[in-house]
C-alpha cells in the first residue's frame, strides 16, 4: 500500500513538473507585464551603453539587469552555470571571444529579419550566433612633426629597418593586439607572422606596458615615432577633461594602413544570445535596439566607435580622418587564430 | 572538522584540478615564460620584502621611542597608504610622471626644465607595491616595540649597551615573529597583485596565470601555475616557522612597561620626523593629491544617485564580509583545540592559504562546488516538489561572502592568533579546570582578552573587501555594484581619471576604520 502511495507521489510529481515546464513557457509567451527583464552579461562598461539600456527600459517597459565583467571571466560564468544560468544575452568587445562562446556551445541561433538587414555579413555569425554591434580599427598613429604619412604604408612594413627603436605598442596581453597578430596569420601563414612578432619587438622603442592612450602619449614625448592603437582612444584623448591628453591626441595623425592590399584590420563588440536564455524574446529585441538607428548614433557619438548600420554616419571626427578600406577577412576567422597567436607573441619575445 | 572542508572545498577543488594535467600549452610555457615570470616573481618579493621592512619598521621604531614633533597624527598616518588600492597607486604614479602629468605641470609652473622618470618597469612596480603594502609590517611591529620590548629594553640599557645595538640584538628578535607575520601578507599581496603589474608591463606568476587561463583558454595550465605559487608561499612561511623552531614567544599578556620613550635634541629630532613622514608622503599624500586632481577635472561625469548607492552598497558588503569572516577565523583558531585533534591543527593552517590564491581562481573554486549544489537543488525540487527554481545560491550575496571569508581568512586569522599567542594557557586551563565548558570558558575567558586582536582582524578585513576587485567581479549578484568595481571599470577601459572618484571614496571609508585600528593598538 505504502508502495503504491510512492508510485503515485512520484507520478504526481513528474506530470506537476511538466505542466509546470508548459506552463511556463506559456507563460513567457504570454503577457507577463510586472517581471519583463532581460539579463545582459557584458564586458562593455561605458556610460554611453547605461543610458542605452535606460532608454531601452524607457521605450519597450523590460528591465536591464547587468552584470559587467570581461568576457573571459563571463564566458567561464556562463559555462558553469550551464542549463541554469540566467544570462540572456552575451556582449563581449571583440570578435575571438564570441568566437569562443559560440564554440564552447553558450549562444543559440537569432533569426531576426532586422538583424540579417542591417548587419553586414562578414560582421556576423555565419549561424547568427552572435552580431557586431560597432567596429573599430586597428591603425598606426605617428608623430606629426617627425614622419612624414608617405613613410607608412602597411603592418608588414613595420618590419623594415628604418623604424628601429620607434614604434610603441602595448603588451600582448591585450586582446586587440592578439586580434591583429591572428589576422596576420589568417592573411600571411603563421611563419611569416612569426618573423613579423619578432621583427617588431626588434623595432620596439620599449617593452611594452601601459594601455594604448599611454603609447599616444608616449609619441607626443619622443620615446617613439610611431604607434599601434585602436581608433577610439585617439577620439577618447581628443575629448578628454584632461588638457594634457588633449595636447597629445592633437600631436598625432592617423594612418590606416594596408590600403593598397587587404585594408586595415577591424575589430567589433558584439553580442549573442545565450543558449538557455530565460528571456529570449526579450533578448532579441534588447539586440535589435542595439543596432537601430538610434542607438548606434549614441554609439558613434559617445565612444568615437564606427557603427555597423549603414544609415548611421560615424561621428565628426571619425569621419574627418576619411573613409576607409576594411580588412574583409571573416571575424571568426580571429578567434579560431587566437591561440596560435598568443603562443607566438610569446616565441617571438612580445611581452 | 565540517568547519575545515566548508573552508577548504574550494581550494580542494582546484587542487584537484591540477590532478588532470596540465593543458597543451604547458611545454610552450616551460620552454618561453616560466624563468622570465619565476625571475621577474622573485626580484619583485626579494625587493618588496626589503623596502616594505626599511620602511616598515624604521617608521614604527621612530614613532614608537622617540618624541618627535607631529608623532601622534604621524602613528596612524602611516597606516593610511592600507586604504588605496595598490593598483589604484600604481595608476597614481603612472599619472605623476606621465607626459603631461602632475610632476610636469609643477615643474613648467615654478619654471623649472621639465623631467620625467620613468617608473612603469620592475623598479618603479617595487617601489609603488613597497609604499602601499609596508603598513603591514608597520602595524606589526610598533605592537610588539611598544608593549612587549619595554622591560628587556631596560634592561639591556642598563648593562650599558648601547641604544642602537639593543635594537639590533634585542628588539629585533623579540619582535621577529610580528614581523614576519606582516611580511607574509605583503608577500601574498604581492604574489596576488594583477593591476599593477600588467599595467607597468611586468610579467609575473599572476599575469601568467591570467594569460595562460584567458589568452590560451587553458584553465588547467593556470591551475598549474597557481600550484607552483602555492608551493612557493609555503616554502616560505615554512622557512621561518623551521628557524623560530624551539623558542617560545608566547609572553605574558602585557608587559607592564611600556616603551619608554625618549627626548632627544631638537635638531635630531628634525630628520627623525621626516625619516617617518617620507612613507606617509608617498603612499599616501602624492597618490592622494593625484586622485584628487582628477577628480577634479572629470566629476561632472559621474551620476551621483547611483554613485552614492554603490557607496552603501560596498559599505554593508565590507562589513558583512568583515564579521562572517572574523567568526570563522576564531572557529579555525579554536576548533582544533577544543577537540583535542592534532591532525586539524595543522590542517587548520591550510585554510588561511586562501590569501595568496589569486581572486579570481578562488572565484572559480567557490563556484564549482557551490554549483553543483545549486544544480542538486533544482534538481531535487523538480522531482519532490514538481517545482522548478532558479538558482539558488549562486548569484546571491551568500556565494559573494563565501568567497571573501576564503580570500581573507588570513587576514583575520594573523592578528586573532597573535593576541591569542599571548593570553597564557594556563588562563584557560584553570578554568576548565574550576569545571565550566569550553564555550564558558571562550566567552568569560578568552574573548574578553583577545577583543582587540578581534577588532584589528575585522577593520583589516573590511578595508581589504573594500578594495577587493576579481572575486567580486565574477560572484556579485546583479543589483549589486561596490567601489572597487565601478573603479575598475572606469580604468580597464582606459578612463583612468574617471576611476579617481571611486577610488577616493574607498580610500575615505578606509580612513576611519585605520584610525580606530591605531587606537587599539595604543590602548
Amino acid at each position: 500500500m505504502k508502495k503504491a502511495y510512492l508510485i503515485l507521489a512520484i507520478i504526481f510529481s513528474f506530470t506537476a513538473c511538466k505542466s509546470d515546464k508548459k506552463n511556463q513557457s506559456e507563460s513567457k509567451e504570454d503577457n507577463k507585464p510586472e517581471t519583463q527583464e532581460v539579463n545582459v552579461y557584458t564586458h562593455r562598461h561605458y556610460p554611453a551603453d547605461q543610458e542605452l539600456f535606460a532608454s531601452f527600459e524607457k521605450q519597450t517597459g523590460i528591465k536591464v539587469n547587468v552584470v559587467n565583467a570581461k568576457a573571459d571571466e563571463l564566458i567561464q560564468k556562463m559555462t558553469e552555470e550551464g542549463e541554469q544560468s540566467p544570462a540572456d544575452v552575451l556582449i563581449t568587445v571583440d570578435a575571438g571571444r564570441l568566437v569562443r562562446a559560440k564554440d564552447k556551445g553558450l549562444l543559440q541561433t537569432v533569426d531576426s529579419e532586422a538583424l540579417n538587414k542591417i548587419i553586414p555579413a562578414n560582421l556576423r555569425d555565419e549561424n547568427n550566433q552572435w552580431f557586431a554591434l560597432t567596429k573599430r580599427a586597428r591603425v598606426i598613429v605617428y608623430a606629426k612633426d617627425r614622419v612624414k604619412s608617405e613613410d607608412l604604408s602597411s603592418y608588414e612594413d613595420l618590419t623594415s629597418d628604418k623604424w628601429k627603436g620607434k614604434i610603441l605598442v602595448r603588451s600582448s596581453n591585450n586582446i586587440y593586439n592578439q586580434s591583429l597578430l591572428a589576422s596576420i596569420i589568417a592573411n600571411n601563414g603563421e611563419d611569416e607572422a612569426k618573423v613579423w612578432a619578432e621583427k617588431v619587438v626588434a623595432n620596439m622603442a620599449r617593452t611594452p606596458k601601459g594601455n594604448d592612450r599611454d603609447q599616444v602619449k608616449a609619441v607626443v614625448a619622443g620615446e617613439g615615432d610611431i604607434a599601434i592603437v585602436n581608433t577610439y582612444y585617439i577620439g577618447k584623448l581628443l575629448n578628454s577633461k584632461n588638457p594634457e591628453e588633449v595636447k597629445a591626441g592633437n600631436g598625432v595623425s592617423v594612418f590606416f594602413p594596408n590600403q593598397e592590399g587587404r585594408g586595415t584590420h577591424i575589430n567589433v563588440s558584439g553580442a549573442g544570445v545565450a543558449k538557455y536564455a530565460p528571456n529570449k524574446t526579450n533578448a532579441i529585441k534588447f539586440i535589435e535596439f542595439l543596432a537601430s538607428k538610434e542607438a548606434q548614433e549614441v554609439f558613434a557619438k559617445a565612444n568615437y566607435e564606427y557603427p555597423v548600420n549603414k544609415d548611421v554616419t560615424p561621428s565628426e571626427l571619425l569621419s574627418s580622418w576619411g573613409e576607409f578600406k576594411e580588412d574583409l577577412l571573416a571575424l571568426s576567422v580571429l578567434g579560431k587564430n587566437n591561440k596560435k597567436a598568443v603562443i607566438t607573441f610569446d616565441v617571438a619575445g612580445w611581452k | 572538522m565540517a568547519i575545515v572542508c566548508f573552508i577548504t572545498v574550494p581550494i580542494g577543488t582546484i587542487l584537484f584540478k591540477l590532478f588532470l594535467g596540465p593543458g597543451e600549452s604547458w611545454q610552450h610555457i616551460v620552454k618561453n615564460l616560466l624563468l622570465d615570470y619565476s625571475l621577474n616573481s622573485f626580484w619583485l618579493i626579494l625587493g618588496c620584502i626589503c623596502l616594505t621592512l626599511l620602511f616598515g619598521v624604521s617608521s614604527a621604531w621612530i614613532v614608537s621611542r622617540y618624541n618627535i614633533p607631529f608623532r601622534r597624527p604621524l602613528e596612524w598616518m602611516l597606516i593610511l597608504p592600507l586604504a588605496i588600492p595598490s593598483y589604484i597607486t600604481a595608476y597614481a604614479y603612472a599619472g605623476f610622471f606621465d607626459y603631461g602629468g602632475s610632476l610636469e605641470l609643477l615643474l613648467r609652473s615654478v619654471g623649472s626644465k621639465p623631467f620625467r622618470i620613468d617608473v612603469m618597469n620592475i623598479l618603479g612596480l617595487i617601489f609603488v607595491l613597497s609604499i602601499s603594502l609596508f603598513p603591514y609590517v608597520y602595524v606589526s611591529a610598533r605592537a610588539v616595540f611598544l608593549y612587549q620590548s619595554g622591560r628587556l629594553i631596560e634592561a639591556s640599557k642598563m648593562l650599558g649597551v648601547k641604544e642602537f645595538r639593543t635594537f639590533l640584538k634585542i628588539v629585533l628578535p623579540i619582535s621577529r615573529p610580528a614581523i614576519v607575520g606582516g611580511l607574509v601578507l605583503v608577500v601574498m599581496e604581492v604574489l596576488n597583485d594583477y593591476g599593477a603589474a600588467k599595467y607597468y608591463g611586468v610579467s609575473t606568476f599572476t599575469t601568467g596565470i591570467f594569460r595562460s587561463w584567458f589568452s590560451l583558454e587553458e584553465p588547467s595550465t593556470a591551475i598549474y601555475l597557481s600550484a607552483i605559487l602555492l608551493i612557493l608561499v609555503f616554502v616560505f612561511i615554512f622557512i621561518e616557522r623551521y628557524q623560530r623552531a624551539g623558542k617560545d614567544y608566547t609572553m605574558t599578556a602585557k608587559s607592564d612597561i611600556k616603551l619608554p620613550r625618549i627626548t632627544i635634541a631638537k635638531r635630531k629630532q628634525i630628520p627623525l620626523f621626516f625619516l617617518a613622514f617620507i612613507p606617509v608622503f608617498f603612499g599616501f599624500i602624492l597618490p592622494i593629491f593625484q586622485l584628487i586632481y582628477w577628480s577634479f577635472l572629470t566629476f561632472e561625469n559621474i551620476n551621483y544617485t547611483t554613485f552614492f548607492s554603490t557607496a552603501i552598497q560596498s559599505l554593508a558588503i565590507a562589513l558583512l564580509t568583515a564579521l562572517v569572516t572574523v567568526f570563522f577565523a576564531l572557529l579555525v583558531l579554536y576548533f582544533p583545540k577544543w577537540n583535542a585533534l592534532k591532525f586539524l591543527k595543522k590542517s587548520s593552517r591550510i585554510t588561511i592559504l586562501g590569501y595568496a590564491i589569486p581572486g579570481a581562481v578562488i572565484a572559480i573554486g567557490v563556484m564549482i562546488p557551490t554549483l553543483q549544489l545549486d544544480k542538486w537543488l533544482v534538481k531535487m525540487s523538480n522531482e519532490m516538489f514538481g517545482v522548478k527554481i532558479g538558482l539558488v545560491i549562486n548569484g546571491t550575496i551568500i556565494v559573494l561572502l563565501y568567497a571573501y571569508m576564503i580570500r581573507f581568512l588570513a587576514v583575520a586569522f594573523n592578528p586573532i592568533e597573535s593576541s591569542h599567542l599571548k593570553i597564557p594557557e594556563s588562563l584557560s586551563e584553570s578554568s576548565r579546570l574550576l569545571g565550566k565548558g569550553y564555550l564558558k570558558t571562550f566567552f568569560k575567558i578568552d574573548f574578553p582578552l583577545l577583543k582587540s586582536g578581534l577588532l584589528s582582524a575585522f577593520i583589516l578585513v573590511f578595508v581589504d573587501a573594500m578594495k577587493e576587485l576579481p572575486l567580486t567581479l565574477i560572484l556579485k549578484p546583479y543589483d549589486i555594484n561596490t567601489l572597487a568595481v565601478k573603479a575598475y571599470e572606469y580604468a580597464s577601459d582606459e578612463l583612468v581619471m574617471e576611476a579617481a572618484l571611486p577610488s577616493l571614496c574607498i580610500v575615505a571609508t578606509g580612513i576611519l576604520p585605520i584610525i580606530l585600528l591605531n587606537r587599539l593598538i595604543l590602548k
